[in-house]
């Protein structure tokens, strides 16, 4: 069931070719933009480049996460879903996992290549993609449950952000101080564990609960 | 008494009318009487002098906003798994407050930053978190307004509100470990309080009565929560004749 739902996902993104390069267009955009708000100072953009990547991520979160299901509302998709005999959480998790591979794989590939314009140290660019790649996960989880809190409403762009980003919090948070001391100590710190256990508990939890909103929302 | 009874509105209304008529004044006098109580009769701080005495309104205000997340967390929880009306009604009307003891905990430890810090705001663990939970208060009550089916609207905010409880330790302890300028806890500590105890009688005090003006305010809450949600029933139509 679950790789019904991500082939279905996929299809879909593959036939609809530019929904995967805009996430990445966006991204690359703001990188560009940042450097010249900042000045060109090359020590100063170096130091600040992974919160700004970190940054970036998050905006590019919102965006994917908030629009992911308003196609499967408008189709009548999540209707069905929630007739079906298939557990719903098992629908939403591999949402999850769609949603993320088709918003930050891309980017996760092009990250090297957009770090060589800000001169980042191989190490820091290493773990910087290792948070990328343990923390964007719950980000995405976090942002798809928020926005199916809010499916019923009119489409509203900042409502999302209020309510999730005090969840996000966390993940930053750790995602921020092991790149922080990964480049100024070079190693590797104990806290991408625990972004490893974050995403753990979003991955357990997260699917019961949209399908638990899923059902207040839609029902009605 | 059967318990069942305070699922009822109506009943719930009435008894509260005669209760809660006069406990406003007497609020506002032990206010008062608390208020003069720490500026004026507890000992002067030996090293931060007077400044130290607006900790008298702030530190009430700060435990009340995680005690009011946790009410309004603990009944979201029952709305969804036993449906009582009431719970709906005080799961909605603790948001607002909370969001007030941790706006009036903000500036409080603001103003108190200044001549003991340097500075107002400093990104220190604990503000940081209070900042973050003043977030978590205002998105619940962003998401309550905005969704335009009130019976809605109370259920998705209970599951906001429940995976807020989980998140605030991991908030907390993410923010801790990420920077701390804050000083230790000085009345919870396991062996001994270091705080005088002259100081720390006023302190309960004020506690305290943040706790009564927490139950009156809930109570004064619920009955409006109740009129609002019961609306177009006979009983309320008779009441407002």
């Amino acid at each position: 069931m679950i790789l019904d739902t991500l082939k279905k996902d996929f299809l879909l993104f593959y036939r609809n070719k530019t929904s995967i390069l805009l996430p990445l267009l966006f991204f690359f955009l703001i990188v560009s933009i940042f450097p010249l708000v900042l000045g060109p100072d090359v020590n100063l953009l170096m130091k600040i480049m992974p919160g700004i990547i970190w940054i970036i991520s998050i905006l590019t979160t919102l965006l994917s996460s908030h629009n992911f299901f308003y196609d499967d509302l408008d189709s009548g998709i999540l209707d069905l879903y929630l007739t079906s005999k298939v557990p719903l959480s098992s629908m939403f998790f591999s949402k999850i996992i769609s949603c993320w591979v088709v918003t930050f794989v891309p980017l996760l590939i092009f990250l090297p290549i957009i770090s060589i314009m800000y001169s980042l140290d191989a190490f820091v660019l290493m773990i910087l993609l290792i948070t990328l790649f343990v923390g964007t996960p719950t980000l995405i989880g976090i942002g798809l449950f928020g926005s199916l809190l809010i499916i019923s409403l009119p489409r509203n762009n900042i409502l999302l952000p209020i309510i999730i980003l005090p969840f996000y919090i966390p993940v930053l948070v750790f995602a921020a101080d092991s790149i922080s001391i990964a480049s100024s100590m070079h190693i590797i710190s104990p806290q991408l564990y625990i972004l490893v256990a974050l995403l753990v508990l979003a991955l357990a939890f997260l699917p019961y609960l949209m399908s638990l909103t899923l059902k207040i929302t839609i029902n009605n | 008494m059967n318990i069942k009874r305070f699922g009822n509105l109506k009943f719930f209304y009435n008894s509260f009318i005669t209760l809660f008529s006069y406990l406003p004044i007497l609020v506002l006098i032990g206010f008062i009487a608390g208020i003069y109580w720490s500026l004026f009769i507890a000992p002067i701080d030996y090293l931060q002098g007077h400044s130290y005495r607006i900790m008298f309104v702030h530190v009430p205000a700060a435990w009340m906003s995680l005690q009011t997340y946790v009410v309004m967390a603990v009944s979201a929880f029952i709305v969804l798994v036993w449906k009582v009306k009431i719970m709906e009604i005080i799961s909605v009307q603790c948001a607002p407050l909370g969001a007030l003891f941790t706006f009036i905990a903000l500036i409080t430890g603001m103003i108190w930053g200044k001549p003991t810090w340097g500075t107002y705001w400093v990104w220190d663990a604990r503000l940081t978190s209070e900042l973050i939970l003043f977030f978590l208060y205002i998105g619940i009550m962003v998401l309550y307004a905005s969704i335009q089916d009130k019976r809605q609207a109370v259920k998705v905010t209970s599951i906001l509100s429940i995976v807020g409880l989980i998140n605030i330790p991991i908030i907390h302890f993410s923010v801790e470990w990420w920077n701390t300028l804050h000083q230790g806890p000085t009345v919870t500590k396991f062996d001994k309080p270091s705080a005088h105890i002259t100081m720390l009688l006023p302190l309960f005090y004020m506690f305290a009565m943040y706790q009564v003006y927490f139950i009156l305010t809930i109570v004064k809450r619920i009955k409006l929560g109740i009129i609002e949600r019961d609306s177009q029933s006979n009983w309320i139509k008779e009441l407002s004749k």
